[in-house]
Order: C-alpha cells, then structure tokens, then sequence
C-alpha cells in the first residue's frame, strides 16, 4: 500500500507546478424570491463537480475560479433545502444576482448520487433521498431507525429497543439467502460498517440518498447489490460564525404488552388443576395468594433521555468549516441498561487556485449497558419476567434477592448484579484532493482516502451469587473482558472531463480506481473466581489444577481487500434525454483462485418528455413529466467469511495441547453473487407543481446466489458454500408529495410512499424436490424465500380434549404428522410504507409521521413456551386458563396431558402493524422577538416517538429482535425467539437556538 | 506540452500502481492455517491434527452438550433406558429420544452422525500420506498412527451401537458406513454389521500393535487422557463384548485390568470429581478444561439446580445404602431452590428431591466441569464376568470371583456370595453392570445386545413413554433425512423407509 499513497502524492505533487495559472472571480447575492432577503446557507456548486461554496449570513459569496473552469460553459447550480434549485449559466458575468423561489419542482433538487451530485431531470436512475433536517432531532440511538417508512423501497425493521440498537434495512426486498442483505453505507465517500451506527450523531447529516438500481449502484458495483445508502454530512458556510445549540429532555416508557401471562389467582387455580406440582397445602396457598408481583413492572422502568448538540459553521470564500460537538445519554426501559454517546466532528474545505482540499472528520465514544435478548435461555431477565410465577417477590422477607422455588432466576437481582457494558471508539473520517487542469478546461483529478476505525471493549460481569455466575467453571462468577477493533480504508481516485458541446450536447466520462481494504483484530479474557473483594480484574482467582479458575484467553483477526477499476459516462441531448453507461472490473480477496474477477456493467436512459414542444398544450396539467429505465448488473461478496473459498484450520485444543482441526472445505470456484435490475420509472408533477408522483417498477434476479451444496454427512461437514440458485424479487413502488395549502402564513403539505415487493426463489440446489426445511421455515423453488411450513392447526376436539390438525386432503385429524405441512405464508413482508403531514402556521408547525408492513407472518416461539402445559411450575400465558378440562368442551387450548406440537399454525401470527412512528410540534418565535435578544433563531418543540402501534401481534412488539446483546444484523426473519427488549416510546421536549 | 508531460506521468503513475494493486487481494489467513489438497508436509501438522481429533470428542452431539441436544454417547443412552426419568422440570429439548418418537428428519441425530464422522473426517486427515514419515520418525508415527487408527475404530463402533440393525458378529443386516478416506466427494454405502466389525477389528489390531512401540510415554497415572495401549486393549475387550467373542473379551480385560486396578474405597468417589491424584481406574478420559463445554448438563443442572432427570427408584432401591460406596457418590438429595446444598446419598436432606450428583463438578464447585470417564476398569471387571460366564463350564467360577471382586471394591464389610447357576450369576452381573456403570452411556446399548425391551416402572412426566417392544424400528436410529436426500447409496434403516 505504501507504494501506491506515494505514488499519488508524486502525482499530486507534480500537479502542484500547474495550479499558478490565474484564474477569475465571481461574487454575488442570492436572495429569497418572496422577501427579498439575503439567504445564508445557499450551496454554490460548480456543475458537474462537487466543489463550489456557499453563501454566508447576508447571502453573498465569492468563488475563485481556477483557470480550467473558467471558460464560457462554466454553469453553477444555487440550492438550498426548501428551495428550488437554480442552474445559471454564468457567461461572461462575474457579478451574479440571483433569487431563490420555494421548492415545487422536484426534477430540480440536487441529488448526491455517489461520486458527484446530479440534478434530478438528468438522474437515469433509482433514487430516493430523505433530507437530514427531518430526522436529525429523533431521539435515535441509531441514526437508521429514524428512516423508517421514509423512502420508498427500503424497509427499515428495528431489531430491538436496546438504546443503540441497529435496525435490519433491506432495500428492494432480501436478495440473498446466505450472503449479506444489508445495503452499502456510504458517508463522504467511505463505507461504514453497518453494524454500528450508534457512535455517530446524526444530527452531523446532511442528506441520505437511498440507490437503488444497477445504474445508481453501478459505482459500488461490487458491494452494491443490495443498495446503497450515500450520506453527506454538514458543509461549513462562508461568514460570520454561525451557532446552533439543540437540546433535549424526555421520557421513554414500554409499549402496550399483548401477551398476558397469568396472575397469582390464576396460577395457583392453574397449578391446582394440573396435579399440584409444587404440592402447596392449604396453608401455602393461603399464603401465596397474598402476593401477586408484576414482574415487567419489576424489571422496566421509565428511562430519561437527553440531547445536547452544538454546532458551529463559518469561513470566507476560500476555506469554510463546520464544528460540533453532541452529547446523547438514553436510557433503556429495562433497568441498567442504556446509551451514552459523545461525538464530534470537524468539516473543513479549502480552495486553492485549481486545488480544492478538504476534511470530513468525525469521532465519537460510546458507552453500551445491555441486556441479552432473542434467546430462550432461562438465564435471561427478559425471560424471567415472563417465566417467573407471580406469587414469587423479587426480595424475600430479610431482603435478599428471593430464590424462586421454580427455579427460575430473579430478574431483578440478574439485572442488577451482572453487568455487560461495551465501549465503542469510533472514527471515521476522509481527505480529499481536487485538481482543475487548467490546461484542458473540464478535465479534473481527485483522490479521495478515508477510514472507518472502529474499537470495541467490552466487559461481562457474571456475579457469583446469581445463577448464571454460579454456573460458570469453579462457580464462582466470572468476568469476560474483550477488545476489538477494526479499520476500513477507502481510496478512490479518479479523473473525469466534462464537456458542453454547443448548447445541445453534455458529456461527462469518468475513470475511477478504487481500494478497500479492511482488517480486525481481537483479544480477550475470561476469568474466573470472583466474590472476593473486587468485581473487576483484581476479583479474579488465579487458576490451579483443582479449582477450575484457569482462565480463557483468545484471539483472533482478519482482513479483506478489493480492488475495481470503473468508468461512467453520462451524456445530455437538448437537456431532456440522458444517458448513463458504467462498466467496471472487480476483484475481491474472497473469491476463489478461479473466480476472484468479476465485470459488472450498467446502462440508463431518462427522457423529460414534459420540455418537448408537443407537451406544450398539456403543460398545465403536467407541469413535469419524466420517463426513465435502466438495466444492469452489481455484485455481492458480504455474509461470506473472509476466507470462505479455502481449505481452512483453525487451533484446537485438547488436555491443554494446541493442535488443528479442519474448519472448512475448499472452494476454488467460489465467486460473486451477481444482482441483475431492471428498473423503469415515471416522475411527475401537476397542479403548479405542487402535486408532486413517482411510479417505479423492478424486476431483480439474483444469480450465482450462495447456497450450502448438501454433502454426504460421512464426510464430516454438512454442506459447503457454493454458487448455486436464483431469486427474484420484483415489485412496484410508489411515492405522493402535496402541497395542499400554500399561502403566506399557513401550510399544508402530506406524503405517502408504499412498496409492494414480491420474493421468489427461481432456482435452488439438486432437480427434483429441493427443498431447503429449516425448523419451521422451508425454501422451495417458485415460492418466497424464509416461507413457513408447519402443520394447520384445526382446534381442539370438544369430546376429548385433544388437539386437532388439518391434513394435506383438508381433513380435520387428531394425528400430528410432518407430512401434513404445507405452506401458509412467509416472513418476507411484501406491502410496507409510510405516510405523513406538516401543517404550518406563522412559527408553529405539526409535522407526522406514520410507518405500517402488511402481508408477513411471524413464528410466535415465546408463545410455544409460556403457551405450553408441560412448563406448568413456571408462569404461563392467561390464555392457558381456557385450556380443555371437560367433555363438551369448546375452546381452542388442547387438553394440558397432551404433548404440546410446536410446528402448527397455532403459533403463526400476522406481522401486519401500524405505527405512529413521530409526532413533532415545534413553534419558532418570530424574528422581531429573537433579534431583541440577538439570537438568529430559537424553536421549541415536543416530539414523540412510537407514540401508538396498532396490531394483533400477540407480544411486546411486532417488529424482531436478533439472538445477540445488540448489533448483529444475522436475526432469523420472522420469528420472535423468547426475550424481546420492545422499542422504545419517547417523549421529548426541546430547544433550538441560533446565534 | 505540460499537459502532454501531465498525461504521460498519470499513464506511468497508474501503470506502476496496478501491479501492487494486484497484490491487495491476495490474502493468507494469518488465525487460521490454509489447506492443501495434498495434505500435511511435516509430522507435527499430523500431530496437531490427531489433537483435533480428540478436541472433536468434546463437540455437543458426541460427549459435549448443546443448547437442544445432550450427549449422543455420554448420558442420552441412560435417558433413553429406564434408570433415568425425566421429570417434570425437564425443558423436554431431547424428548424425542428420551420417549423414542424420532423419524428421520430429527436434527439431533443427524447432529449425532455428523459429530461421530467429523471425528473420523478429522483421524483421516491424521492418517493421510503419515507414511512418508515411517523412514525417518518411526516410532512417532507409531504413536500418532495407533492413536488416529484406535479413535477411527472407536467411532465408527459408537455409530454402530446406535445404528446397527444388530450386534451380531457375522449378521448382514444394516452396519455403518466405514470411512478411511479423505474425500469430500465421497458417497459411500452402509456396509453389513459383519463388515463393519472386520474393519474395526483390523484398525483397532493395527492400532494396538503400533502403540506397543512409541516415542515417548503417552499418559500419566493422574491424567489418563490419550488412547494407548491399555485403552486400546479395553477398547477390544468392549468390542469382543459386542461381537459375542467372549474368549478374546475375557483376555483383553484381563490384560487392562493387570494393568490399572480397580479404586479402592477411598479413592473411589474422588473419580467423579477428578481429584488429583486419585483418579483411579480410569483407563481413558476426555479431558474438559473451564470453557470447553460441560457434562452431564442434561441430567442435573448444577447452578440452576434444574433436575432434569433423576435417578429411578427401582434402581436405588437395589443399592445396599449404608455400606455400597457407590450409592453416596452417584445420588444425592437437594431441595429446588436456586442455592440449595447437595446432600450426597441423601441422608439428613429436608425433602425427597433425587437427584444424579455423577456430574457436578470437580471438588465441590456445582459447574458441571467434570472430565468425561469413557473406559474404567470397573467395567472391564464386568466385561470379564460376563464373558467367562457366557463360556460357562469351569469359567462360571472365575465369573463369580470377578463380580465379588467388584463388589468387595465398591460395599464396605461385603460377604463373597455363591452363584453357581449360569443363568443366574448372568444376571446378577447384569444387575451390577447397571448399578456400577448408572448414566455412564451403558444402559440402552447393553438393553438393546440382551433383551431387546423397556418397561418402565418409574415415570414421572404424563406423556412418557413406557414401554418399547423388541421389534420396535427404535432400536437402530434411521439415517438422517440429510444424508439420505444426497447420498443415493446408503439404505434407510429398517422401519423408517
């Protein structure tokens, strides 16, 4: 690596000799169109690159140009969020006046499409974008959450309501059955790992963009295939410094809870007509019934969250600059558990002659306090709460935490005595370099390198007095430490030329180089013995051959590179037809010796029919009017290991010997997993614009896919990743904004975006029946991927009690068979969206939002444990109570002596839900009151997360969560496994203030 | 023309850094070790590989735990027998073997099967090309060759203890598949039990003559936990068990028990704590270091103190209580709170909780870290009355010293009894069989080679099952579904077609 950073900077260098050339200057004012006042904050942007400046506190800039942009087609685009964007072809003039109008056409927004910024009419491609500003003041652990129901095509599930928590996002629907489904991370050009977002702030964020087919992904071809999601963050503005303090204050308790699990009276009614088991005498029972303990009122509570974040932007026409610092603390609604989060960031770019230089920079530290979740262990105080029969306290009569006659641990003294606490180091940050070859106006180079450094200390108490810690080795508790970090470095350099041919002809060809390469590394102990003095490394009990406290030690590491060589190309006729071509060559260090080069390429057409001359009778009607379609192909090399095509060993042990044991088999022909799309689209707008529709179809193949090719169990090893299979997934999506009232001081506006997504898989392993059953998940060929296959629960049989099922002829019988599963829907959802509304009025405005998922199904597992007879000495769900005791009987509860069959429809629930995701009512005291005390702005609001869910979802939520403390993304779809930590309800209060 | 020189220093630029671009993607894993289709190319690789091998001995599935299934070959045979009973605090995670309702698609056989040939998988790999090193290193091959031979053999014989159709020396019903080579592709056939006993008995003859000239000392008296060949002879007397060979099984257990003695009464609880240094009579051990799993989990759950199986009445009701050292190390009383204390035997315990205390853990830590006994001589001492009773005649009395032998070991103050019937003193062995060698993975093999039939006296759980017939298909496990849909040359079980 070394060689090629020297390499660049030789180039760089030498570059440098050009940039003495003279260039030009251009200054003006960009006002608003209304009031005719100075607008700060306005992007100036030199089209076709991403440089350019912005205005400062009275709206006027300056921009030195550089000798190799200052010819005659020199074109800038003035944007501003709210406003629409203007292209102005600047000529001869060097003082510019331009005035900005309120946003109502929306092919002029600027769209950052990844490597360069492209006004909307010239975009070819998928592409949605959710603006910062909208969800910046969410009280989000994790920036992605906020993003639900927000773009259409991605559909954003919350995997739990553990502050900091990363959410599952699959955009265009799951195109992978083993390989990786999340999308591409991008921020400033680097990717990001999409396992932790919670150590960034996103109020730093300026945009998301959401890329969604193969020309838009084209450029992250090689990750690309299931989407990128490109973040920008905040650009300084030219001027006086700039402040802006936010805080916020609030409540965050637990949702409505659906599955309700028995009372003391009715446990113990329960307990007495199913054989006693705890054999309680009169006496006891007298004495029980005294105590009835809420257990989720034991263990939750109401959590406090706080938001504090300042930013400060300034600068001059040649350099500006973004500062901010936050402070985020939530916590949890289980006790002890909770985020506390503390970022900063630096933005900084500078403008020299032909050089533009620049650095984004962020660094943040976290403080994670978990809980374990998605687990059916009975050592989890998620399950306890359940588990646990009400007639038991969580403290006995001396104050000791109780020790339950069940067996079942006590919630509250697991979460109060063991701790896991995770400390994140983040940073993530890119420098820049840009070159205008003043030689060959429109020719530029820029390289851009940064790095996304990542550590993790993690520290797991396991306290001697609780069961857990009594069940470690010695017994006597235990404390894991572990650390781990990993860094991510993205290099891309390229040279584009952009040229304007007469007034007619656009083209801009770019050739790209691109490396990542990433690598982990991790250590970690685990000791034993602890109940001395000390509950941190100095309680650890040395170990000795008899006493079982010889602690653990491990390492590990790993690394992973790609290198891609791309070149896109865009041309521009008459300004209404586009086209965009990309091709590229990639290679990944995955692949196997035969396969580790791949071509993927793409092309896209856009056509804006409503400029031609025969639209010009109908242009009231349609104010805009684009037509698009692209076709083209991305690859996919996540959710494999690093060294998934060789033969691999790795270090065994035995009577403490070091040795090697075969870890996986060889697969020289491994390779990408290849996305092919196809995507047409219509964009329009009517009503003066203000009634703004887009309508996209795609059709997605994902070939090549990874499947585990079934091998003889003789051998050892089940199965070995190949590329085998093919999936499908095709669907429509749909996007409405309205600006319903627009006058002066009152405002109106709603949208509504929804996604109908169809799964299916094309092909799988073997002729014949191939089917793939996992538990009560199958995959089959012409079906949706992760469809549930069980038994169809018929009731009970009122004469006898026993449980009844429909066979494969639709027959009611009372024998469980495996061969009278069928398919009875899948967990992939098909239909989600969301819609809201902003209502405006002088300084107040309401804005909401909505967020909804029809058509999944989910496998309701906690329900299979507290639903079932067998667990009668611990607590049970209320429903029980209805179970069948007498003949004639009618109720849908088996008889208790029956053994419970897990795999019916009986535990099959739909995961349709509605959720008012945000409420937000903010007023903005009028300028003539803030200016007495000299403040720019100042806003008070009151916001509200998850404020109402409406579903039949027997659980806490219907959204799932993964089997991991927080973080992993690799859940089982689908399926609630036990202990699920609900989503968050918020309430916050806030200020904004400006200086 | 600086444009031109400009031009010219880029193409250069990119062309140099191509060529170390290249290099990026080429990465060797640096915390794992990549393979060769050839193999190892030194002795230590073989080595190390025979190390995993008997790591793999650990994997839940084999002996090890996991979080739905328990130890295929450790405590499951008992559970699936009639001295265990499952009680009502079982979380019935391995109830469709416990109450024998499995079919073919049930995971935790096929996680059986796949644990039992990854063993194997891994003692090949040991194996392959080893010879090339016989010029140099003799008598370390010997060693590390008998060993991976033993534990081929070994394993293949626990696949055929569940899955075979019979235990006949000379049946053609339905063995196992025998592997002894590296192959991936590799799609073999179930042999006869026949043949499957020919190639056990040829890797385990072979196996014991290499490891009669080693390198080096294989075991120490306290930590007896590689196969040598003491454990390769208790392994053939166990075998010759089996095969109904009685002459070659009486000679073999004669030879290990000359070899290591049985406990004496002292030492004999302090085996199932692995209290140094009196490990005794263990023959050969796998040994469980703090954080490779645990055994025994699925009878009693030491920390939870969750009691999933208990001890049957009938059978403690046999053990003579106050005299039979036995008795207090396998059984205890505790009452069911979290923290209760264990009173072994059970004397002076509040309560009539029961509970196995076999594996607890070492010393008096409730962890469930035990070593895994896999041979001791206790059971070579009841493969020795068995066999020299099964030959009858003037072997009926050295079958009768062999069973007073034990017992005067195991009961304190123990009169010599006199059994002079055949028919008699068999079962009387086999009475003792089941209390000495209780939850140590006997009970359903030694059902499933003499009568071929449950009933269970003692049952706990309504939905138990009681009793299982000598025609039951459940006698041998069916093939799992996986191994059937891709291997077009192996035959379901009888039962499960």
């Amino acid at each position: 690596m070394r060689k090629i950073l020297l390499l660049h900077l030789v180039l760089l260098l030498c570059l440098y000799q050009q940039a003495m050339a003279q260039g030009r200057t251009i200054t003006g004012t960009v006002t608003e169109q209304a009031t005719a006042k100075g607008l700060p904050g306005v992007s100036v942007l030199i089209k076709g690159t991403t440089s350019g400046t912005s205005t400062d506190s009275d709206g006027q800039f300056r921009l030195s140009l550089p000798v190799a942009q200052a010819n005659e087609n020199l074109t800038l685009i003035f944007s501003l969020i709210g406003m629409a964007s203007q292209e102005v072809v600047v000529g001869g003039r060097n003082l510019l006046q331009i005035s900005l109008a309120p946003d109502s056409r929306q092919l002029s927004e600027v769209v950052v499409t990844g490597y360069t910024t492209q006004i909307r009419r010239e975009v070819t491609g998928s592409v949605a974008t959710v603006v910062g500003e909208e969800v910046s003041l969410t009280p989000n652990g994790s920036f992605e959450q906020a993003l639900q129901g927000r773009a259409p095509g991605m559909l954003v599930q919350a995997n739990s309501g553990q502050p900091g928590a990363t959410a599952s996002v699959l955009i265009r629907g799951r195109g992978s059955v083993l390989g990786g489904t999340q999308p591409l991370f991008i921020l400033d050009g680097v990717e990001i790992s999409a396992t932790d977002f919670s150590t960034l702030n996103p109020a730093d964020f300026e945009t998301y963009t959401v890329l969604k087919d193969a020309i838009s992904t084209s450029q992250y071809g090689s990750r690309g295939a299931n989407g990128v999601v490109v973040i920008t963050s905040k650009k300084g503005v030219a001027g006086a410094t700039r402040l802006q303090y936010n805080v916020q204050y609030g409540f965050s308790t637990l949702p409505e809870n659906r599955l309700r699990v028995m009372n003391t009276e009715e446990k113990l009614a329960y307990e007495m007509a199913n054989g006693n088991p705890y054999r309680w005498s009169a006496d006891d029972i007298a004495r029980l019934s005294n105590i009835n303990t809420n257990w989720e009122k034991v263990l939750f509570r109401t959590g406090v969250t706080k938001n504090h974040s300042l930013t400060a932007s300034g600068g001059n026409d040649k350099t500006t600059y973004i500062l901010s610092g936050s402070v985020f603390d939530q916590e949890g609604t289980v006790r002890n558990t909770g985020l506390q989060r503390y970022t900063g960031r630096a933005n900084v770019e500078s403008t020299a002659g032909n050089f533009t230089f620049g650095l984004n920079s962020t660094f943040g530290y976290s403080e994670f306090t978990n809980t374990y979740e998605a687990t059916t262990s009975i050592n989890v105080p998620l399950n306890a709460i359940r588990w646990t029969n009400p007639y038991e306290t969580p403290f006995d009569e001396e104050g000791n935490y109780t020790q339950t006659r069940a067996g079942q641990p006590n919630a509250l003294e697991l979460i109060n005595e063991n701790t896991a606490l995770r400390q994140q180091l983040k940073g993530v940050g890119n420098i820049y370099l840009e070159y205008q070859v003043p030689a060959l106006p429109g020719l530029s180079f820029r390289t851009n390198w940064g790095g996304d450094y990542t550590s993790n200390e993690s520290n797991v108490l396991l306290d001697p007095s609780t069961a857990p810690g009594r069940g470690v080795p010695g017994g006597r508790g235990q404390l894991t430490r572990g650390y781990n970090r990993f860094f991510r470095y993205t290099g891309t350099t390229s040279a584009s030329y952009l040229h304007q041919f007469g007034t007619d002809h656009s083209l801009r060809v770019s050739l790209f180089n691109e490396i990542i390469k990433g690598a982990g590394r991790s250590f970690g102990f685990t000791g034993y013995g602890l109940g001395g003095p000390f509950e941190n490394e100095a309680g650890i009990t040395p170990g000795t051959a008899t006493n079982d406290f010889i602690p653990a030690v491990n390492g590990d590491g790993t690394s992973h590179a790609l290198l891609s060589y791309f070149a896109m190309a865009h041309y521009g006729f008459k300004n209404r037809y586009y086209i965009s071509l990309t091709g590229r060559r990639d290679g990944s260090s995955r692949f196997g010796l035969n396969n580790k080069w791949a071509n993927f390429g793409s092309v896209g057409v856009s056509w804006v029919v409503s400029d031609e001359a025969f639209m010009e009778n109908l242009s009231s009607l349609f104010n805009e009017l684009k037509v698009k379609t692209s076709y083209g192909s991305s690859g996919n090399q996540a959710g494999i290991g690093d060294f998934q095509s060789m033969e691999l060993y790795g270090r065994s042990v035995y009577n403490g010997v070091s040795g090697l044991q075969q870890l996986q088999l060889p697969n020289p022909d491994l390779q990408w997993e290849r996305r092919t799309t196809f995507n047409a689209g219509i964009e329009l707008a009517t009503w003066q614009g203000r009634v703004r529709a887009s309508i996209e179809y795609y059709n997605s193949r994902t070939t090549n896919l990874f499947l585990n090719r079934q091998l003889s169990r003789t051998t050892g090893f089940s199965d070995l990743i190949s590329n085998i299979g093919a999936l499908q997934n095709q669907g429509v999506e749909y996007a409405l904004d309205a600006d319903l009232i627009r006058t002066k001081d009152f405002s109106w506006s709603a949208n509504l975006n929804f996604t109908y997504n169809q799964n299916k898989i094309k092909r799988l392993v073997g002729e014949g029946d191939n089917d793939i059953v996992n538990g009560v998940y199958i995959n089959r060929e012409g079906e949706s991927l992760n469809s549930f296959y069980v038994v169809r629960y018929a009731g009970v049989n009122p004469d006898n009690g026993n449980a009844q099922y429909l066979n494969l002829n639709n027959e009611v019988t009372e024998t469980y068979s495996p061969t009278d599963r069928v398919l009875v829907g899948s967990a992939e959802v098909p239909f989600f969206g969301g819609f809201g509304t902003t209502l405006r009025y002088k300084g107040f405005e309401v804005n909401t939002l909505f967020s909804f998922v029809q058509g999944n199904k989910i496998y309701n597992e906690d329900r299979t444990n507290v639903e079932n007879p067998w667990f009668v000495g611990d607590n049970l769900a209320a429903v029980l109570l209805n179970e069948w005791r007498e003949p004639g009987q009618v109720t849908n509860i088996p008889r208790p002596t029956q053994a419970m069959r897990t795999g019916t429809t009986r535990f099959l629930e739909a995961g349709d839900f509605l959720r008012w995701r945000n409420l937000m009512v903010s007023y903005t005291l009028p300028q003539h009151l803030t200016q007495v005390v000299r403040l720019r702005q100042v806003t008070v609001f009151a916001q509200g997360q998850n404020l109402a869910t409406f579903t039949k979802f027997q659980g806490f939520d219907p959204e799932m969560a993964t089997p991991e403390l927080t973080g992993a993304r690799s859940r089982v779809p689908g399926q609630l496994a036990g202990a699920q930590y609900p989503a968050l309800r918020t309430i916050t209060f806030g200020l904004s203030v400006g200086l | 023309m600086k444009l031109y020189k400009l031009i010219i220093g880029l193409s250069m630029g990119c062309a140099v850094s191509l060529t170390a671009c290249k290099d990026i993607i080429e990465i060797e894993p640096e915390y794992q070790r990549a393979g060769s289709s050839k193999g190892f190319s030194t002795l230590n690789e073989h080595e190390f590989a025979l190390t995993g091998a008997y790591a793999l001995f650990r994997a839940s599935g084999y002996y090890g735990n996991g979080t739905h299934n328990t130890g295929a070959w450790a405590a499951l045979p008992d559970m699936m027998a009639d001295d265990l009973v499952q009680t009502v605090e079982d979380f019935g995670n391995w109830n469709t073997q416990a109450n024998w309702t499995y079919a073919a698609d049930e995971a935790d056989i096929e996680l059986s099967w796949v644990a039992a040939y990854s063993v194997i998988a891994q003692a090949n790999l040991t194996l392959r090309n080893i010879e090339q090193f016989e010029a140099t290193n003799p008598k370390r091959v010997n060693r590390i060759k008998g060993q991976a031979l033993a534990i081929r053999a070994m394993v293949h014989f626990d696949l055929l203890r569940f899955w075979g159709e019979s235990y006949e020396r000379t049946a053609t019903a339905l063995g196992v598949p025998y592997k002894t080579t590296v192959d991936v592709e590799d799609l073999p056939e179930r042999l006869s039990v026949k043949e499957t006993y020919d190639h056990i008995f040829d890797d385990l003859e072979e196996a014991e003559l290499l490891l009669a000239d080693v390198d080096n000392v294989m075991n120490t008296a306290t930590n007896r936990a590689y196969i040598d060949q003491t454990a390769t002879h208790a392994l053939l007397a166990r075998v010759h068990l089996y095969a109904k060979d009685y002459e070659a099984a009486e000679n073999f257990a004669s030879r290990v028990i000359a070899v290591i003695p049985l406990a004496n009464q002292a030492g004999f609880s302090g085996i199932w704590q692995d209290i140094y240094p009196a490990n005794a009579e263990v023959i050969w051990k796998v040994t469980h270091s703090a954080g490779e799993g645990n055994v025994g989990l699925g009878i009693h759950i030491g920390s939870a103190n969750r009691n999933l199986f208990r001890p049957a009445t009938h059978l403690e009701a046999t053990f003579n209580k106050p005299n039979d050292i036995r008795f207090v190390s396998y059984f205890g009383s505790r009452e069911s709170s979290s923290n209760a204390p264990v009173y072994p035997g059970g004397s002076g315990a509040p309560g009539n909780r029961r509970i196995v205390t076999k594996y607890l853990g070492r010393g008096t830590t409730l962890d469930n870290l035990t070593d895994w006994k896999v041979l001791r001589t206790g059971e070579m001492y009841l493969i020795r009355a068995e066999a020299r009773a099964k030959q009858g005649g003037a072997k009926l009395v050295a079958a009768l010293a062999d069973l007073n032998a034990l017992r005067a070991a195991r009961i304190r103050n123990y009169v010599p009894v006199v059994i002079g019937d055949e028919q008699a003193l068999l079962e009387a062995i086999a009475l003792e069989r089941r209390k000495e060698l209780f939850a140590e993975g006997h009970r359903w093999f030694d059902l499933k080679r003499s009568m071929r039939a449950i009933s269970r006296p003692d049952v706990e759980v309504a939905s138990a099952s009681v009793t299982l017939t000598p025609a039951a298909r459940e006698w041998a496990w069916p093939i799992p579904q996986g191994e059937i849909d891709v291997n077009p040359n192996i035959v379901q079980t009888t039962g499960y077609r």
